[in-house]
Order: structure tokens, then sequence, then C-alpha cells
């Protein structure tokens, strides 16, 4: 065998074998490595000039499987890079709705299933209403939004009806913003959101986002229900119910005693009340 | 027995484009159709709804990319190439002129440029008709800016390539290619960096082509109306700059002393 | 553009030309190729213009051709000055070791050069094939050019020169790299084109070659023109020496004449070099000793050895330069 031979045939397992104990010593820094390569939007611009409509997509791509990833595989979801991602994303491709849109969701959603942090995903639909001042989706976005997740009715209507305003935009976007400041009810005001949203989304994440909250508002009614006959239940037998069924004596309707997953509601004492189980995927702590 | 000028620079021309496919430059063509087979079955599966768009990027990227470094790689060499190898001798004791012989040469590449792009066009458009089902015509708009940007640059490379080696000036050529891309950056210089003088700022903007205009794709991809008034200025521009370079590369070829 | 060059003036007038050329990478100097140098070719005449290696030969040609520049000096070619483009449509040119693409045939190639001069398809795709065929390349017509020796590249660029028919050609060391056959093409077309009345302007550093074919001679050295004109006039004081074969019957004596210079004995002949004036007496001799002259020749000084007079080398490797 000449020595070319032997080279060749040596140094391919032995390859192999240092990249094995390479990654594994270097395995802490693979998150951030796998994900970003550059901090910030303006770096990645400047080394693509021309290219950024691709970089964009790019990034956006490798935002989806980011999140998609981490929330199936990942055991410690911390959805770090979520917000640099889609800076990046977004300064590539500022007119990139859907980023706006879909990253304000994955950051708004509360964890483990988004990155629970609605301020983030609030301050990247501001920018993208900035740059696409004619959008009035991401304006409704933003009015539901600071609604849904910061508590803030008169914020959120005020932004609904400047988007009303935008050419194109859907009558019922006034109404709305009236709806959630007159406050009729929390719950009422968001079932009528996530109906909005439900209805207009097209298939996909925002509609199915969308389905799983009008799904846990349900809930809460029920969880409600339950409540009320088990306060009548406490003042009849003396003691809480144990389980929903007891609950059956009050014509209560069995629909009531399980969540939308199916899963049985719970009778937790710390609360002193019915909630969803912790098996349930619907389990939040409140 | 005589002939026109303009048979001379089409025959010069005609003899560029046929080496440039006998390179197997256009081989670069088979890359291209598998980059958009693969990105038109691939990209659906993964993106959220952003196919169609994704499918555009990466084709009206390429196209920029493979013309560039065509552009400039095969630019650089057509007349140092031509001087290192003495092919040229025969050819100036023939009653060919050298700014003749130069725009034919400019001609022949861009020929095979255009033939490039517009393959690349058609091949963009027929995978967006196989997996969205629609080929949207005003990408042609993109294509044309786009093309105007690569004539540019082969200009460019045949300036440089009259002035030096082809080692040089693939250099020189990438770096004015890239400074003209950050056009928008150059203008907006003052911004940046203060204490840089008003002229300064001026000349290097006109001083460089500014390639950026020629960059049509966000606004087709995002289906913004380009008026004909703006591609015909940009043809008017890219007329200006031609002109200018190639004046500038007959200039210095006509004495200059070849080995 | 179709009027032929009939006006009866000089084919070649080249009048106090100056080149010279920067060497040298960090410090530059000038180095003169060509110094004051005037010749003029005369229609119909085989031209040779002669010199040892870096003499200005090949410099001369690119001026006329308009590759180089000259500093000063003016060249007419067919009665037009340099800077008109007419009489490149009646001229040919041969480079010194051509180079043509690779990527073409020679088919093409001369079907290309044929397109520059405005010939018509049928007819340049004619001429091509006569071409290829006179020069023995008909067939590696349709060979790509990258698969050709150096032998071959030299006959196309022989075959490129003639493809408009020229009235002058212009050839840079055209033997060169040719094996023997080839070196006998290139003198047969020569001799075609003068019998045609064409004009033939070609350099060589091989004096042989100019010496059998050339009406008339330049010999350069150090950019400098030596000498011009016929051949026999240039040689014909250099008649150097005579050489007489004496045959010997019997036993071919002991001495030798006093009027020979050099003797060799060719077994039982003797070969002598005998200087003109003392011919008669060394004849006489030879007849008093019973020998047989055999032949008495005389041995010409060539241009090669009227080179070496003329020109001595400043160092080995170095140009050559009159010795003056």
């Amino acid at each position: 065998m000449t020595a070319g031979r032997y080279g060749f045939l040596l140094g391919l397992p032995l390859m192999v074998l240092c990249q094995r104990q390479v990654d594994a010593r270097l395995g802490r820094w693979g998150a951030w490595q796998q994900a970003l390569y550059f901090w910030s939007g303006e770096q990645v611009k400047r080394l693509t000039p021309g290219f950024e409509n691709l970089m964009a997509d790019l990034y956006w791509l490798r935002t989806v499987q980011y999140f998609g990833a981490e929330r199936l595989f990942s055991t410690d979801k911390r959805f770090e890079l979520l917000e640099p991602l889609i800076e990046i994303t977004t300064t590539l491709d500022p007119r990139l709705e859907v980023a706006y849109r879909y990253g304000a969701i994955f950051l708004c959603e509360p964890w483990p299933v988004g990155k629970g942090d609605p301020e983030a995903g609030i301050k990247v639909l501001e920018k993208g209403a900035r740059n696409l001042p004619r959008s009035w989706r991401l304006r409704q976005d933003l009015g539901y939004f600071r609604y849904l997740f910061l508590r803030d009715a008169a914020g959120g209507a005020q932004v609904l009806l400047e988007a009303a305003k935008l050419p194109g935009a859907p009558f019922w976007l006034e109404t709305l913003a009236g709806t959630i400041l007159a406050r009729g009810g929390e719950r009422q005001s968001s079932r009528l959101v996530w109906q909005r949203m439900y209805e207009q989304a097209e298939a996909g994440i925002l509609r199915e986002n969308a389905r799983y909250n009008l799904q846990r508002l349900d809930a809460l009614d029920a969880i409600d229900a339950l409540n009320a006959a088990a306060k009548r239940f406490a003042e009849q037998q003396g003691r809480p119910p144990r389980e929903a069924r007891e609950l059956m004596a009050f014509g209560l309707d069995p629909r009531l005693l399980k969540d939308p997953t199916g899963v049985p509601f719970e009778y937790d004492p710390a609360r002193q009340g019915f909630w969803f189980s912790k098996s349930s995927g619907m389990w939040r702590s409140s | 027995m005589g002939s026109s000028r303009l048979t001379r620079v089409l025959a010069v021309a005609a003899n560029t484009h046929r080496e440039t496919v006998r390179e197997r430059v256009l081989y670069n063509l088979v890359f291209f159709a598998i980059l958009m087979t693969l990105s038109g079955l691939l990209v659906g599966d993964l993106s959220v709804q952003q196919d169609e768009k994704i499918v555009k990027d990466i084709g009206l990227a390429a196209m920029d990319v493979f013309g560039t470094l065509i552009a400039i790689f095969i630019g650089v060499g057509l007349v140092s190439k031509e001087i290192e190898r003495r092919s040229l001798h025969p050819l100036l004791a023939k009653p060919l002129g050298r700014g003749e012989f130069l725009l034919g040469k400019f001609a022949g590449l861009g020929f095979t440029l255009l033939v490039n792009v517009a393959a690349m066009s058609a091949g963009l458009l027929l995978t967006l008709l196989a997996t969205r089902g629609r080929a949207d015509l005003g990408l042609l708009k993109a294509v044309y800016a786009l093309f105007l940007g690569l004539l540019l640059a082969v200009a460019l490379a045949l300036l440089f390539s009259t002035l030096t080696s082809s080692v040089m000036a693939a250099i020189c050529t990438t770096c004015v290619v890239v400074a003209g891309r950050f056009s928008d950056v150059i203008h907006n210089m003052k911004q940046v960096a203060p204490g840089v003088p008003g002229w300064f700022v001026h000349a290097l903007y006109y001083g460089v082509p500014n390639f950026r205009v020629f960059d049509l794709k966000n606004p087709v991809v995002y289906g913004d109306p380009v008026g004909w008034d703006v591609l015909g200025w940009l043809t008017l521009t890219a007329l200006a700059w031609l002109s200018v370079l190639i004046g500038c590369a007959m200039l210095a070829f006509r004495t200059r002393d070849l080995q | 553009m179709s009027h032929r060059m009939t006006n009866g003036s000089a084919a070649l007038e080249v009048s106090g030309l100056r080149k010279s050329y920067k060497v040298g990478h960090i410090v530059q100097k000038r180095r003169l190729a060509l110094d004051e140098l005037s010749l003029s070719v005369e229609r119909g005449e085989v031209f040779g213009y002669l010199g040892p290696n870096g003499s200005g030969k090949t410099t001369t040609l690119k001026v006329v051709m308009g590759i180089v520049r000259p500093d000063a000096g003016s060249v007419t070619v067919l009665g037009s000055p340099l800077g008109e483009p007419a009489w490149r449509y009646h001229a040919g040119y041969l480079p010194e070791q051509p180079y043509f693409y690779d990527y073409l045939t020679p088919f093409e190639y001369l079907d290309y050069s044929g397109r520059l001069f405005g010939l018509a398809t049928a007819t340049r795709r004619r001429r091509a094939d006569e071409l290829l065929e006179r020069v023995g390349l008909d067939r590696s017509r349709d060979v790509a050019l990258r698969r050709f020796s150096k032998g071959m590249s030299q006959r196309l660029g022989l075959a490129q020169a003639l493809i408009n028919d020229p009235e002058i050609v212009f050839l840079d060391e055209p033997m060169s790299g040719l094996d023997p056959i080839g070196r006998r093409l290139v003198r047969d077309v020569i001799m075609d084109l003068k019998r045609r009345g064409k004009t033939v302007f070609f350099s060589t550093h091989i004096l042989p070659d100019a010496e059998a074919l050339c009406d008339r001679v330049a010999l350069l050295g150090g950019g400098r023109l030596l000498r011009a004109g016929r051949l026999d006039e240039i040689l014909s004081l250099d008649v150097s020496h005579l050489e007489v074969l004496i045959g010997w019957h019997g036993a071919a004596p002991a001495d030798a004449p006093a009027g020979a210079r050099d003797r060799s004995v060719l077994g039982e002949r003797w070969r002598l070099e005998v200087e003109e004036a003392s011919l008669v007496s060394v004849l006489e001799w030879a007849v008093a000793r019973r020998g047989r002259v055999l032949s008495v020749q005389p041995i010409r000084q060539s241009l090669e050895d009227y080179f070496f007079k003329e020109l001595v080398a400043v160092e080995p490797s170095g140009p050559w330069v009159p010795r003056d």
C-alpha cells in the first residue's frame, strides 16, 4: 500500500473520532452556534448586500425550526434565541409580515407553549406596525395582544381604532374596540377576540392557537359552573367534593366534568375549587 | 473586400460567446436547475406558507450570484488572457481596431449572460408554476434590472482587464462591485461619520456604480408596482455607466504596448 | 476598401524608427530595442530580416503590426501610413510562436479570421479549406487547437496569414518549430508567393534559409541596421578561400604545398584549403608530383561567417552588438 492510501484509510476514522470528541466538549456552545452565527440584523445585512430578502427567508426558516424544536424536543425549554432570531429576520426584511405576527405569538404565549414574554412580543408587533404602516392586520394583532396579554384594554382599543382607519380594514374592528373598552366581562371580550382570529386565520398555527384559546375559555366557563355546584355541595354536605362526579346529583351537564382534551377536572384543595388536572395539556398555574 | 465596423464587432462577439460556451460556463445552469428543484420541493414543507416567496427569493438570488460570478471571473480574462497568451497579436494585424475588439468581447459575454439569465428565468417561472400553479411575470422586471447590473459588472471587469493582470483585475472588480452594493451606506455616510467631507462622499457615491438600484428583488417579490419609467431610467443609467466604463477601457487600451 | 494597392510605391518603408523598453522591476532603466532604423522593401521581393536573438527583429514587426508604438519614426505599408487601416486588408502576419484559441478548430479559426476581413461566407470557407490543404492540416481540420503540436500551430499560423490573399506577408521566424517537411513547405509557400508577385518580409536567425530564399536581406544587430542589400552584394567580396581536391595514384607526397593553409586526408585524396592568390602555385605543385586535380571550389564566406565577423557578443547570453 502506498503512503497515500495509508494516510487516507487511517485519517478517515481518526477524523470522525476526533470530531465526536470535539463536539462533546464544545456541546454547551452548540445551541448558540446552531442558531445565530451573527448577533444582529444589521451585521447580517452588511455582510450580504443585495441578498437581504433571501437571508431573511433563511433566518425565518431557522426561527420556525428553532421554535418547533424547542417545543417538541427540548427538555429545558427556554426559547432564548427566539427574540434575537426574530430581530434579525425583521431587520433583514422589514416587510416580512409573517415574521412579526408569528414571532409575537411565539413570544407572548405563556410558557411552556411559548416564551411567556408578552412585552417582547408587543415590541415585535410595534416594530412591525412602524415598518408596515399600512398593515391593519399587524395593528389588529397589536391591539388584541395588548388587551389579552398585558390586560391593557384602553391601549388595545386605541390601537384597534387606529387600525380601523387603514385602507382595507374590516368594519368590525371598531366594534371590537368598543367591546373591549366596555369591558363586557373580560372573558366575553376575549372570546370575541379569539373567535375573530379563528375565523380570519388560514389553517395553521394562528388558527390552532385561536381554537385552543376558545376551548380554554369554554373550559373556564365549565370550571365556573363546577365551582358553583361545588359550593352548593359543600353547604349541603359540610365538606368539599372529592371529585366532579359527586356533583352529578346537582343536575350538572356530564360534559362539564371533563376539559376539552378529555381529561376530568380535579378538585384542588389549595384553590378550594376545581381546576385542570395536572395531567391535562391545558393545565396552567392560573 | 471590406468589412464594416459592425461586422467585425459581431465576429469578435460571436467568437467570445463561443468561447464561454465551450469553456462550459453555461454548466452553472445545471446547478441552478438542481437548486430550483430542491427549493421547490422542500421549502413548502418547512416554512409557514411562505413557499412562493422563498422560491422567488432563492431564484432571484441565485441568478444574481451566478451571474455576478460569471461576469467578474470570465470578464477579467476577456482582455488580459488574450494579452498574456498573445492570441491578440494575429488579430490586431488584421483590420480590427482595438476598440472594436473590446466592444466585441463585451457584447459576447453580455450575450452569454443574457442566455444564462433567460434560462434561469424560465426555470424559476416553471418552478413557481409547478409548486404554486402561478407564474408571476412581474418577476421579469427584476430580472431585467438584474441583467443591467450584470452588464455593468462585465464592463468593470473589462476595464480592469485592460489595465492589469487577470488576478488583480478580479480583485479590483470584486471590490468595486461590493462597494457598489453598499451605495446606500455611502450615501448615508454623513450620518455615520460626520467628519467626512461632503465632496468626498459625493465623489465616492457618483464614482462607484450604484449596484443597489438594479436590485428590484424586494419590490417585485412583494408585488409593488414597478413603473416603466423606473425601468427606462435604469436603462439610461446603465447605458451611461457602460459608455463611461467601456470608453475608459478603450482609451486605456488604445495606446498600451502589448508584450 | 476593395481597391488594390497599385500605386507603385515601395511595399514597406521604415524611416528613423526608435523604440525603447523599460526594464527592471523597482529601478527601471530604458533599453533601446530599435535605434534609428530605416529600410525599404520593394514590391514583389522576398526580403530577409536577419539578426541574432534580441537584435530587434520581432520588435520591428510588432511596430509595423501596431502591437507596440514606436517612440519615433514612421512606417508606411503599401503606400499607406501605419495608422490607416486600409493596408491591413492586403497584409498578412505570422507572429513568432503563435498562440491561437484552444477551443477552436483550425477551420473555425480561419473562418473567424476571414470574417474580420469581411470575406463572404462561401469565399472564406473555400479559402480556409484550400489553405488547410496547402499547409497539410486538412486532416486535422476539426481537431481542437488545444491538441495541436508546435509545428501544427505554426502551419496554421501561416494559413491564417494568407486567408485574405495578401499583397504583402510578414512572417516572424516562420520555420521555427517545424520539421524538415514543414520547413520545405514554408519555403514552397514563400516561393509560390514570390512567383505570384507578392512581397514577403520574413525574419529569421537561421541564415541558410535566408540564403536560399531571399532577394535582399537586412542585417540587424543591437537594434541597428548593419547592412542591407542583395545577398551577392553583401557577400560578393567574401570569397574566403578555395577548396582543392587532389587524388593520388601512387604514394602521396610527404609534404604539403606552401600555399595551402589547411590539409585533410581522406583516404587517397587530399582536401586542401588554399588562398586565391596561391591557387596556381598549389596546382603546379600537385601536377609536378603526379597528383590528379579532382576539383577546385570557391568557398564563399557564409552569412554566418559574416555575422560572426560583424558582431560580437558582449556576454555569453546577452545581446549581440556590432563590432566596432
